[in-house]
């Protein structure tokens, strides 16, 4: 078939190979590890914690980390590591829910500014503008004033609150994909617009998006973390990370763990999404990756000399 | 009454700007203490309240915040005594009623100046009480009986009723929502200045503090200490950090769980004393299926009130199932609920109420203490088929939607009340102003409205009881608990005593030399 004989593209290779290169640094590995670990989580949560989350028992109140309770009771004697489980549902859940809104809001903005250009480009990116006037938290903090508190509502705040950053990033790459050589043959044998944007543009702008998706995450799960621990978010008695925190604070001096785990739950979470967020840049950055390749190539032929591995 | 109210966006704000000031808390602050340095006498006293004053009109504000102020700046005529709440001569010396009951003269103190240096005569009075009526300002309530106000002569001013009130002085001197202000005052001015009878003047209201220096022509003793400066830190963590690091003198802002261990700590004193507050758990009686008394019944049967207490105060409050608390010569013992799991299911039953039920409980994080019940309430209520939606609103949403009665429960407090009157009537009487539950018994508003022209004392106690019981039974509100009051000062600070209404009283403070 003629589609057999079209010019190749190497598209799984190139993606296995990125995966191998990006997986070969040790931050990314242990990245994608946590990653990993904390959906299984989220995903199998009723099973992971070893009591309700909301099992209010006020005789078991403050109980330190111990057999009964690895991570301890808080003060209305809840187990603190079933909510730190809990939790992180919540976060992955507003985290991908929000960034998700602002991956598709802002890209359809970016990519149609950036594409058509002229008033379409000044009316989008000035609106784009207005929102990133405002500092991101105080933003996300007026909408849940219009909407009201709630993880959904949280969502949607954070989702509008990204929105602008996604539009920018993907302007900016459509921008220098838009003259191309290749969009513009396309064009000339006629390729619909739709076509020209999906199937040509869209795909080499993806590279920044990518990982601008990857450190959004990390900002997304901070910000609902923020949102709860001042009551905008998360409403209880639904665990949050955030929220715990809020509760925990008081209690720091009596009992350290109510806020410690949840606190560490949120360092651990963010941390990866941005070593991940690092590994991708440098795999997907043309410049960066060739680097990489190359040093990567000459550690592999080191290695490959050394005894016992030949054989 | 006095319901604590407080601008979230005020309060937020002077959180950064308290941040700011303290510093210069410290300075004065450390100087007294050590008394090095040559600071001699001129020792600061630092107050910090856990909320900023709204404004600091007291016949406008409604706020605790502010009345924590005032007290020390405005005067009434009877104020509560610190022992019993009973009332006491202040700006008046004495008092007369005539037989019918209907007329009430009061004498006034001699000699008494305002803070402008003019002098206090009935006219003032006779201003202040108009003030409140005709202008229908937040306390106009209290007048409710009061047909008419007039000076006599300098010295005597006639109050006349249109019925017995037998409760009248702890209407007119409950608390400082009832100041007497001087009649030439500026009436817009009263937002951020004062002009009172107290020991206090007010220097200056800013965002950051309020400064108050002693008024030395206070018709009582004038105050030993120079001043109060009262901070707003609104986080009880650190309020008591600025307390035990010298930064602050007193703090009412201490946090529960710390008080067991404060008990034993040398480097503060503690005032823990049963206050007349009580906080409740309300139901929609106009909205279904909460409109159903057996419903409300079932949830009162449903709830274990200790692990309430225990778990919003530990063990810093009383479980009731009255509003006045025990120490109250005006105390009901009636407790007709015990936690009853399969009582509350019959009941639920009985109502038709046969599927599961969703209540919408409004909490706010203005009192974390409402946050943290409404999720032990949450989990007692599970196993009756009742999921709880806690709803926590900023304070501001959450009144105006009590305003608008759009709830199917909250949960908040009631504070410094003294007569059963301030306990009931207003929250449970037919349309009553308070009564945002939509209750509605004609038997209980016979009840209150017997007990509220009775002279005589035991009549009046029975009425009131019978009166208690009737809106326990139909949970009109769900009563919780009695917390206690808890301040928290340096030690060697003398003349100073925590009060049952909280009323916070600098006027005999004295400083460690």
């Amino acid at each position: 078939m003629s589609a057999a004989a079209a010019p190749v593209r190497p598209r799984r290779n190139r993606f296995l190979a990125g995966a191998r290169l990006l997986l070969g640094s040790p931050p990314a590995l242990f990245a994608a590890l946590v990653l990993v670990g904390v959906v299984l989580v989220a995903l199998f949560d009723d099973q992971v914690a070893p009591s309700g989350a909301n099992d209010v028992d006020v005789q078991q109140r403050l109980q330190p980390p111990g057999a009964g309770h690895w991570f301890g009771t808080d003060d209305l004697g809840r187990d603190v590591l079933s909510r730190v489980v809990l939790g992180a549902k919540v976060s992955l859940q507003v985290g991908v829910v929000a960034v998700g809104f602002s991956l598709v809001c802002g890209v359809l903005v970016g990519l149609f500014a950036g594409f058509y250009g002229r008033w379409l480009d000044t009316a989008l990116m000035r609106l784009m503008d207005v929102l990133f006037a405002f500092p991101a938290m105080l933003l996300a903090i007026a909408v849940i004033a219009i909407l009201g508190p709630g993880t959904t509502n949280a969502m949607i705040a954070i989702g509008i609150t990204y929105t602008p950053v996604f539009a920018r990033v993907t302007r900016a790459a459509v921008l220098g994909v838009r003259e191309s050589v290749f969009v513009r043959a396309s064009r000339s044998v006629g390729a619909s617009d739709p076509r020209l944007l999906f199937r040509h543009v869209l795909p080499n702008a993806l590279p920044p998006i990518i990982v601008q998706t990857s450190v959004s995450l990390a900002f997304a799960v901070l910000a609902e973390a923020a949102l709860s621990f001042v009551g905008l978010g998360t409403q209880p008695p639904a665990p949050s990370w955030g929220r715990m925190l809020a509760e925990g604070r008081g209690y720091v001096d009596l009992a350290w763990w109510i806020a410690v785990f949840p606190g560490l739950a949120i360092v651990v979470l963010v941390l990866a999404f941005n070593l991940l967020g690092d590994g991708l840049r440098d795999v997907l950055d043309p410049q960066q990756r060739s680097a990489l390749e190359a040093a990567r190539a000459r550690s592999g032929r080191r290695r490959r000399r050394t005894p016992g591995r030949t054989s | 009454m006095r319901r604590r109210t407080v601008l979230t966006s005020l309060a937020a704000s002077s959180i950064a700007v308290a941040g700011c000031s303290t510093g210069e808390g410290v300075d004065t602050g450390g100087a007294g203490e050590t008394g090095g340095g040559g600071g001699g006498d001129a020792a600061a006293f630092v107050a910090a309240i856990s909320a900023q004053p709204d404004q600091l009109d007291p016949h406008k504000t409604t706020a605790y915040a502010s009345f924590q102020v005032l007290e020390n700046v405005y005067d009434t005529l009877v104020v509560p005594s610190a022992d019993d709440l009973s009332m006491q001569p202040s700006l008046a010396t004495g008092w007369t009623t005539s037989d019918d009951q209907l007329t009430w003269t009061f004498t006034l103190r001699e000699g008494v100046v305002f803070h402008d240096g003019s002098p206090f005569t009935a006219e003032d009075v006779v201003f202040s009480y108009r003030r409140i009526i005709d202008q229908q300002l937040a306390n106009s309530a209290r007048f409710a009986s009061v047909a008419d106000v007039v000076a006599q002569d300098p010295t005597r001013v006639v109050l006349t009723l249109s019925a017995p009130t037998p409760n009248l002085l702890s209407n007119i001197g409950g608390f400082k929502g009832m100041a007497i202000l001087p009649r030439s005052v500026d009436e817009a001015s009263l937002t951020t200045k004062a002009v009172g009878t107290g020991p206090f003047r007010l220097e200056s209201s800013g965002a950051g503090e309020i400064a108050l220096t002693r008024f030395e022509d206070h018709w009582g003793q004038a105050p030993s200490i120079d001043g109060v400066t009262f901070q707003f830190i609104t986080e009880p963590a650190a309020a008591l950090t600025a307390l035990t690091g010298d930064q602050v003198q007193w703090t009412d802002n201490v946090p529960a769980q710390q008080v067991a261990s404060l008990a034993g700590d040398d480097a503060v004193e503690l005032g823990q004393v049963a206050s007349v507050d009580y906080w409740y758990l309300a139901m929609n009686c106009a909205k279904a299926p909460f409109d159903s008394r057996d419903v409300r019944r079932a949830v009162a049967f449903a709830l274990d009130r200790e692990a309430i207490t225990e778990a919003a105060r530990f063990d810093t409050a009383r479980v009731n199932q009255t509003a006045i608390p025990e120490g109250s010569e005006w105390h009901h013992d009636y407790a007709p609920f015990t936690t009853d799991v399969d009582q509350a299911k019959s009941l639920l039953a009985g109502a038709g109420v046969g599927g599961p039920l969703t209540m919408g409980l409004m909490v706010t994080s203005e009192y974390p203490e409402t946050v943290t019940a409404a999720q032990v309430i949450a989990s007692q209520l599970e196993p009756l088929g009742i999921t709880v939606d806690i709803q926590t609103e900023d304070f501001a949403t959450w009144l105006d939607r009590q305003g608008r009665g759009d709830f199917d429960a909250f949960m908040l407090g009631w504070l410094g009340n003294i007569d059963p009157a301030d306990f009931y009537n207003e929250q449970h009487r037919t349309d009553g102003p308070n009564n945002y539950q939509k209750y509605s018994n004609p038997v209980t508003d016979d009840l209150l409205d017997r007990a509220g022209v009775e002279g005589d004392r035991a009549t009046r106690k029975s009425l009131y009881d019978q009166a208690a019981q009737q809106i326990v039974d139909d949970v009109s509100y769900l009563y919780l608990y009695n917390p206690d009051a808890i301040q928290a000062w340096k030690p060697g600070i003398t003349g100073y005593e925590t009060r049952a209404d909280k009323a916070v009283d600098f006027e005999t403070v004295t400083l460690p030399s």
